[in-house]
């Protein structure tokens, strides 16, 4: 008998490549490449051709662990949930619904995400936040009010359109690696590639223009480049004048961002910004991709409107090859944020301060009216940071934020202080050991649901085996759950398909995104997708934005430099980021031992003048040190940093230790991409340990 | 192009064709030179022990290529006319996919060219570098082992033939 063979989503970044497993007698025996998907052709980067070590590793937890005194004691299903209802019901009557604190994840499926969502906000809570705040929440924030919708305005695909490609602190090619075969084609038929980075990235390697900009100063860089066009008249006019508003007032603010100043202060020779500019205006269509080198700054949401601007001026939105692409990190980040799971706001992102949104839903649910709070509740960094004070009880579903929040110290204190803090995850995480109770949950192909990837592509992806032990799916668990704590009539729900028909009521773009269709939709389906039958919308704005008047607006973005600029004491920039081998904190990819091969431990980006100056040899540990944290690294002495700037991945414990905790006062993300720090030697005996 | 065909039993595990395969793909293309290049010249053939006794192992330059099939960017090509899986460093964007799909473990990581090592089969000379340092011929080409098979025929019939022949009274063989 030939194994059955069941294509799922690749459990990592936000592509959505298809991953065929070959299913025998209910065990994973193999996968092959998904060729004949119209998502990644079969490509697969490191990571997800890895994908397999997950399931069935050795370290996934297979049953319920109660932390005691003596150690780790493992328990039946009914008795743990018996003891988190009890324990969340103890801070409930206590100390209210606002005690409690909810960790949703970009890693579940929007089913699990809108259920915990649900959950928490039948509790009387909008404490429910998840890893969006620390990458693409200024993304939201910055993009609502300037084109209605905070998310991709076009497909990854529409990338091998563009005329010119804008990257401006996105390392597409290591954190994305398959969208990049898109860019790859572009550039094949003659489209023009800029690269705004500090770094020399792999994707900046392939560039037409690096543009090598300090840590923190996007947003010169980018008022410049919008002063050059709007000086030599390259300016989209006939856009601007029938869909925009505001364009003067931005073209005001940008008169004096000239490239001399811009290059005093971003470091990148004004030639190039000239350059830049023109090509950027020029070459149409062209997109503007963006990430975390943009969103993780102080002033992320502006800077994300200065990257709107750009776009807007030039005319590069509603169309084929053209557009904004934030790229989401997560399989399921932009689908998590479809779903609510965001402390201000709802499904389908309806303002918890909207009486009517908040009315709509409440009448879906069949709730008391006024069971929704009316107030935002605290976000991810909020909740760490009210942890053991007004914060008692946390439930975190397949989140680490020991390793991934900013200020990593003040995490571990905040959830050590909890009354109750309950865990689900695939593995004892850096952050579950210091729970209460752990719960083990199933991986990607462990359980059936619809994620939806960067580019708003919802896809459905189906159970192919059980999960080890007796892991369950975060749904089920989520379920127990609630029934236990008296909200039964609320979760009625057997499968994922129930829980997705909700979904098509709560949240107007995934109306027509029924489990039926998309099971039957190969390449799956873009939302908007307002009722059945509905192709679904790969290109957004085409004929109008969802703004009150149907335009988009400019904001005007002014300068201002990161809050933390190297000093005396702390002489050197740090700069934060990915490797190819690797995923976020790394607890799926940490224990996958071939991606362990590839990249085996932390270490930290020197450049070869500063490495000299101060006698650090390459190989050798070395310590970093901020004002919040200290960490050992290793040594890389490589000219692809700039000098006066090191660089550390943030998938080891460690990096974020020494990340700034300031946050950018709308989307309330933390300032990851720039801290001051200092270099210092470690004694030898440490370095050979 | 010819294949490399690998004669396991006569593999001695003496490890010519590595270093011959690090020369060849070293900056300077000589063995004392070589050996003081940083980053190191990096070999594309392996001796691994298998069932206790060594054996050279090299790509196959399969013809549906996991790696092949792995790679966004088509920086791995399958060449038809060549039949060789050329590796291109200007297109390649370091994902290591390549290296976690082929399940010969024949690609490294690698960044003196590009981001990754893989048997090349020495594009710029007549005969692979580990073909000619292969000191008891388990590395050869097709060619010359189909060549060298119909020689060992030939005089093997021969050799038959001549001592029939000198068995016959008549002719006299002396």
């Amino acid at each position: 008998m030939s194994p059955l063979r069941v294509r799922t989503v690749c459990p990592y970044c936000a592509v959505g490549c298809h991953l065929d497993l070959l299913v025998e007698n209910g065990r994973v025996v193999g996968m092959a490449h998904a060729v004949d998907s119209p998502v990644n052709g079969g490509n697969l980067c490191a990571k997800g051709n890895a994908a397999l070590d997950l399931l069935n590793h050795p370290e996934r937890l297979r049953t319920p662990l109660r932390r005691t005194r003596s150690g780790w004691e493992p328990l039946g299903w009914d008795d743990a949930l018996d003891l988190a209802a009890q324990r969340i019901q103890d801070v409930l009557r206590r100390h209210g619904p606002n005690a409690l604190g909810f960790l949703s994840s970009a890693k579940c499926t929007n089913e699990e995400n809108y259920l915990l969502q649900k959950l928490a906000r039948l509790l009387g809570t909008n404490n429910v936040d998840h890893c969006a705040r620390l990458c693409h929440a200024s993304t939201l924030t910055g993009l609502a009010p300037v084109l209605g919708t905070g998310a991709a305005t076009n497909p990854l695909t529409d990338l091998a359109r563009a005329r010119c490609l804008l990257f401006v602190g996105s390392n597409l090619a290591e954190n994305h690696p398959v969208a990049f075969r898109w860019v790859r084609r572009a550039k094949d038929r003659g489209a023009v590639v800029l690269v705004a980075d500090p770094r020399k990235t792999p994707t900046a390697w392939i560039a037409d223009l690096h543009l090598p900009v300090r840590p923190g100063t996007d947003i010169a860089l980018l008022n410049a480049l919008l002063h050059v066009i709007i000086r030599d008249g390259l300016e989209d006019k006939a856009f601007i004048r029938s869909r925009t508003m505001g364009f003067q007032e931005a073209a005001r603010a940008v008169r004096d961002a000239t490239p001399q100043w811009a290059e005093s202060v971003t470091g990148v020779p004004a030639r190039d910004i000239t350059r830049a500019a023109r090509l950027f205006a020029r070459s149409k269509p062209a997109s503007l991709i963006y990430c975390m080198g943009i969103t993780q700054h102080h002033n992320g949401t502006q800077a994300v409107r200065a990257c709107a601007d750009l776009v807007l001026a030039t005319g590069n939105v509603g169309r084929e090859g053209s557009g904004l692409i934030p790229v989401r990190g997560q399989d399921n980040v932009q689908g998590a944020c479809d779903m609510g799971a965001l402390s201000a706001l709802l499904p389908g992102y309806g303002s918890v301060m909207d009486p009517r949104s908040r009315a709509a839903l409440e009448a879906l649910w069949g709730c008391a009216e006024g069971t929704i709070p009316d107030r935002p509740g605290l976000t991810v960094t909020e909740m760490e940071a009210a942890a053991g004070r007004s914060l008692r009880a946390l439930v975190a579903m397949g989140e680490n934020p020991m390793v991934t929040s900013p200020n990593g110290n003040r995490v571990a204190e905040g959830l050590g202080r909890l009354d109750f803090f309950l865990v689900m995850d695939l593995f004892l995480t850096e952050s579950a050991r210091s729970a209460h109770l752990v719960l083990p949950a199933a991986a990607w192909a462990e359980k059936s649901g619809s994620k939806t990837s960067a580019d708003r592509r919802v896809q459905w992806s189906p159970r192919a085996v059980d999960p080890p032990g007796d892991a369950r799916a975060d749904a089920w668990i989520i379920t127990r759950l609630a029934r236990r704590l008296g909200l039964e009539p609320f979760f009625p729900y057997k499968t994922s398909e129930e829980v997705l028909r909700e979904i098509n009521r709560a949240v107007p773009p995934y109306a027509g995104i029924t489990p039926e269709r998309l099971q039957g939709a190969p390449a799956g389906l873009h939302w908007p997708c307002p009722q059945e039958g509905h192709p679904g919308t790969a290109i957004l704005f085409q004929d109008g934005f969802p703004t009150p008047d149907g335009r988009a607006r400019f904001f005007p973005v002014p300068f201002e430099p990161p809050p933390e600029s190297p000093d005396a004491d702390y002489p050197l920039c740090l700069t934060t980021g990915r490797v190819t081998a690797h995923y976020n904190s790394g607890a799926m990819s940490r224990r996958t031992p071939a991606l362990m091969d590839l990249s085996p431990e932390l270490f930290v980006e020197i450049h070869p003048d500063d490495a000299a100056r101060l006698g650090v040899r390459a190989g050798r540990r070395v310590g970093v040190v901020t004002r919040r944290g200290k960490m050992e690294a290793v040594a890389r002495v490589a000219s692809t940093v700039p000098r006066g700037v090191v660089f550390a991945p943030f998938h080891f414990p460690g990096t974020n230790r020494l990340t700034l905790d300031v946050v950018d006062p709308e989307a309330r993300i933390p300032a990851f991409k720039a801290a001051a720090c200092r270099l210092e030697p470690v004694e030898e005996k440490n370095a050979r340990a | 192009m010819e294949r490399i065909l690998v004669r396991l039993e006569r593999c001695v595990g003496c490890r010519s064709c590595e270093l011959a395969c690090r020369v060849a793909h070293s900056y300077s293309g000589s063995l004392v030179e070589a050996v003081g290049e940083r980053p190191a010249p990096s070999r594309r053939i392996y001796v691994e022990p298998a069932e206790g006794s060594p054996s050279p192992f090299l790509c196959r330059h399969c013809e549906d290529a996991p790696c092949v099939r792995s790679c966004p960017t088509q920086a791995l090509v399958h060449d038809e006319e060549t039949g060789l899986v050329v590796y291109d460093p200007e297109r390649c964007i370091g994902c290591h996919g390549c290296l976690m799909a082929c399940p010969f473990g024949m690609i490294q990581p690698n960044r003196r060219e590009g981001f990754i090592a893989k048997c090349d089969r020495c594009r710029d000379r007549d005969r692979p570098a580990c073909v000619e340092a292969c000191p008891t011929h388990a590395l050869v080409l097709e060619g010359d082992f189909l060549k060298r098979r119909r020689r060992n025929a030939v005089e093997r019939l021969s050799r038959a033939a001549g001592w029939a022949l000198g068995e016959s009274p008549g002719l006299g063989v002396s």
